[in-house]
């Protein structure tokens, strides 16, 4: 309990103290850019995007060439007899498809190749154990989201688990794995700064890793409607240097045994971490 | 084979005539009336979803106070989910749905194809009359003690279980669509008898206009996937209303074990294809319009036709990519995600082929035309905007935030809200026998598509800048407050192009009877219609036409008739 009111306090001070600049208004154009990335695959995420927008740039110059241009120099002013074609040309099926062909060599194989390639070597490739990673539990209800550390035993949902709400405290630089579920509705955890997200899912546990490169406190959201408080279901994602970190997991342990009430069924919502 | 109905005597009273009508031109204007004004409805939902979202906290100018007496006017947190809610489902079934295949369904196919009626006139009545009925449950859901359906177009359990709502509005949102699902059904049975069965002798499927191959693949997929979702909807009624678990699990199922998931199966196997549903009809219509208003054939007509039907055929393949956060599994990831990048084939050559019919035509910008082209424009930018989510590594970091938002409203709002206008001023004087005013139109395009392009544009910007979906304040985040002034702009186009709509509200009203006579063929097109009177006569054609030659033939060199376009009833001149 104790825990939870400090947790509460740091919460409140978050809120108070990291006070938004309101006194200069941000300029429309300031709407045109990411946030930044706190992780060590977010670039991936842009570089893909960076390069559908060069090539459909490009595509869509072409049709507004077409488009545009055929209007204004083949209108009815311009151009009095319209070219006629006596029927379905075999040389205009055979241009329509290289085209088509075209388009799917040159643009969209490239970037299916692309994202297959990272969803196999990376996003979908999770930490091995001797990589040491942080293991959270996530447990996302309406409208709060749960974080759920194992103690110094190495195990999920025993005395010594370190839990906290609305605050998700992680190391800068370990590897992180988050097994995500929910109490009761579809929830999304989603980290704009890292440019992932993973469902939140009644009866399953999805996963997603991180590995982080920036300390300081971040936003957290709540992607897939979940009802009315939705749009307030955030938390803080807060990156610390590792040995901070450490020093946190140490006291905040210390505090969790000694706060623990195993008569509060409701406090053990956590599952036996498995192999994968 | 072909068949034709015999000429039956032209209904006497009202009723027979005007509201249980058999005649398939009634049954579309009943549709088109239908659809423009839930239109409405759906659009004053956008305005109050822009408001809040742009001026969070401030009372709806004028009818704020009257719809939300309690907050003084301002929009509240429950009633915006519900807003969006509705305005999602409104737009797709009870708008576009009946405009542009209730409407131009109905009033095309027989004329088009040189038929007397519908295959099944009677299964035509019920379609309106049931589809009618649906609208009165779904109308009368906002009206329970909870109010209505608050869980998003897609509904997705367990969200839309008692779970996340327990009052009756979600049931009757499910009961209301199973309906209109039904209504749906009849319909596409019929689009697709009658096309095959009553086609003119002499018309071959490619002697179609492109027009009703668009309208018949969206029948078949109507056909094919709307029970689907009939059948989703139903297994979630049972959820709610028997205590079965079909789609709960984890800690919520007290019972058993179901999983949410596979509502989402269901619904996107349903889903996918709704997208082309909607917008196979525009694209049909755009397809002719271009060549019309060319005075060119359309290039390549046969592979516009063929690369339209492979594509049918690949979107009951792909719906898995919206469900990549659901962490399928890396194989099926990694399928859907190739499958749909193939679908850019198709796409590309349609597009090469509008081009194509634009290139050394003769170009005449009318309403229907500039709307058209007007498509052409928004669905570049809807189609190319989906590579972005049908790659995961991008789809990851841009799922359920605005880009989706600006995406499928470019694809599915924009593309096929001007696809139906072009086809409402194309038809028009076919319908009602009287011409709309030209400058309206035009004014009413342009206002369009500013405001349009602020609005779903503006969409993809705050996506982009991570806004998620669906936030009755996204304000509450410390990383979304520069996207305040750009969300205000997008809330100034929306409002832009709501105005938009008056001068075409004004112009159809208007013209409806003190518009100019139209004479029997305005647009110089030699589709069958246009060889009938404005409007046609209840039995359409005296005797069934004989079809001679294509949809298209514009500009032969060789016409010695004095006009530069053939009918379909002549023979191809050569
Ligand atoms: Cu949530
Ligand atoms: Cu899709």
């Amino acid at each position: 309990m104790a825990l939870m009111m400090q947790q509460f306090n740091f919460f409140l001070s978050q809120i108070l103290f990291s006070q938004i600049n309101v006194s200069e208004a941000p300029s429309i154009w300031s709407a045109f850019k990411r946030p930044i990335d706190i992780s060590t695959y977010g670039h991936l995420s842009d570089w893909l995007f960076d390069y559908i927008t060069v090539s459909i740039t490009i595509s869509f110059i072409f049709v507004c060439a077409g488009l545009f241009g055929f209007c204004y120099y083949y209108s009815a002013k311009r151009n009095k007899v319209p070219y006629y074609t006596y029927g379905y040309k075999k040389a205009h099926l055979k241009i329509t498809l290289l085209i088509g062909l075209v388009v799917f060599f040159a643009i969209d194989s490239m970037i299916a190749g692309i994202a297959n390639k990272d969803i196999k070597e990376v996003f979908w490739k999770f930490p091995t154990a001797d990589e040491n990673p942080l293991h959270v539990e996530i447990m996302a209800q309406q409208w709060m989201w749960n974080f759920r550390y194992e103690g110094s035993d190495k195990e999920f949902n025993t005395d010594d688990d370190i839990t906290t709400n609305h605050i998700l405290y992680v190391p800068k630089g370990r590897k992180i794995e988050y097994r995500v579920s929910s109490k009761d509705v579809i929830h999304s955890f989603y980290i704009p700064f890292i440019r992932n997200k993973v469902d939140a899912i009644p009866g399953r546990v999805t996963r997603l890793w991180v590995e982080l490169t920036k300390t300081g406190t971040y936003d957290i959201g709540c992607a897939e409607m979940c009802g009315t408080a939705h749009y307030k279901m955030g938390a803080k994602l807060v990156v610390m240097e590792i040995e901070d970190f450490e020093k946190w997991q140490a006291s905040a342990n210390v505090l969790a045994k000694n706060g623990s009430d195993p008569s509060t069924v409701e406090n053990y919502w956590g599952w036996k971490w498995e192999k994968q | 084979m072909t068949y034709a109905h015999d000429i039956h005597p032209a209904p006497t009273t009202f009723l027979t005539k005007y509201v249980f009508s058999y005649d398939h031109k009634v049954i579309a204007k009943q549709f088109l009336w239908y659809g423009i004004f839930f239109l409405g409805i759906g659009g004053m939902m956008a305005l109050l979803i822009r408001w809040t979202l742009a001026f969070p906290g401030e009372p709806f100018p004028v009818i704020g106070p009257i719809l939300f007496p309690h907050t003084n006017g301002v929009v509240p947190p429950d009633t915006y989910s519900m807003l969006f809610t509705l305005h999602g489902t409104i737009m797709i079934f009870f708008a576009i749905t009946p405009i542009l295949i209730g409407a131009f369904g109905n009033y095309c196919i027989p004329l088009m194809i040189g038929a007397r009626d519908m295959a099944f006139p009677l299964l035509n009545l019920l379609s309106f009359h049931i589809a009618v009925l649906s609208a009165v449950l779904m109308l009368a859901s906002l009206f329970l003690p909870l109010g209505g359906a608050a869980g998003g177009w897609t509904s997705y359990p367990t969200l839309s279980t008692l779970i996340g709502s327990p009052g009756a509005g979600q049931t009757l949102w499910c009961l209301s669509l199973f309906v209109l699902g039904v209504s749906s059904t009849m319909g596409a049975i019929n689009y697709i008898t009658t096309i095959i069965a009553f086609r003119a002798p002499g018309m071959g499927y490619f002697d179609m206009p492109l027009t009703i191959w668009g309208l018949w693949l969206t029948a078949i997929l109507n056909a094919l996937f709307i029970p689907v979702l009939g059948a989703g909807l139903l297994l979630l009624v049972f959820d709610r209303v028997f205590g079965t678990t079909f789609f709960l699990a984890g800690a919520a199922a007290t019972t058993g074990g179901g999983d949410p998931i596979l509502f989402q199966h269901v619904f996107w196997i349903f889903g996918h294809p709704e997208v082309y549903i909607l917008i196979l009809p525009a694209w049909g219509m755009v397809s002719d319009f271009l060549s019309f208003f060319s005075r060119k054939p359309a290039f390549a007509a046969k592979a516009t036709a063929l690369s339209m039907t492979a594509i049918t055929v690949l979107s009951t393949l792909v719906y898995g990519h919206h469900m990549f956060t659901t962490q399928m599994s890396p194989l099926l990831t990694q399928t859907f995600m190739t499958l749909t990048m193939t679908i850019s084939i198709p796409s590309a050559i349609f597009f090469a082929n509008w081009l194509g019919t634009l290139w050394r035509g003769s170009i005449s910008f009318d309403t229907p035309m500039i709307f058209a082209l007007g498509v052409v424009f928004v669905f570049g930018l809807g189609g190319l905007t989906g590579l972005y989510l049908g790659a995961a590594t991008t789809d990851f970091y841009l799922h359920d935030t605005y880009f989706v938002v600006g995406h499928f409203h470019y694809t599915m709002a924009a593309s096929v809200l001007l696809g139906g206008f072009a086809g409402i001023y194309f038809w028009f004087p076919k319908m009602f026998g009287r011409m709309m005013n030209e400058t309206l139109g035009k004014i009413h395009f342009w206002i369009t598509m500013i405001g349009l392009n602020g609005v779903f544009f503006g969409m993809l910007v705050v996506g982009y800048a991570g806004m998620h979906r669906r936030l009755y304040n996204p304000f509450v985040y410390e990383f979304m407050q520069n996207l305040i002034p750009l969300n205000t702009f997008i809330t100034w186009s929306a409002l832009l192009m709501g105005f938009g709509q008056l001068p075409f509200l004004f112009n159809f009203i208007y013209s409806l009877w003190k518009g100019p006579i139209a004479v029997e063929n305005p647009w110089q097109v030699g589709t069958l219609e246009w060889t009938l009177p404005s409007p046609p006569k209840t039995h359409n054609f005296d005797t069934i036409p004989t079809v001679k030659c294509g949809p298209h033939e514009f500009g032969n060199p060789l016409l010695k008739t004095g006009r530069d376009f053939q009918y379909q009833t002549e023979e191809l001149v050569r």
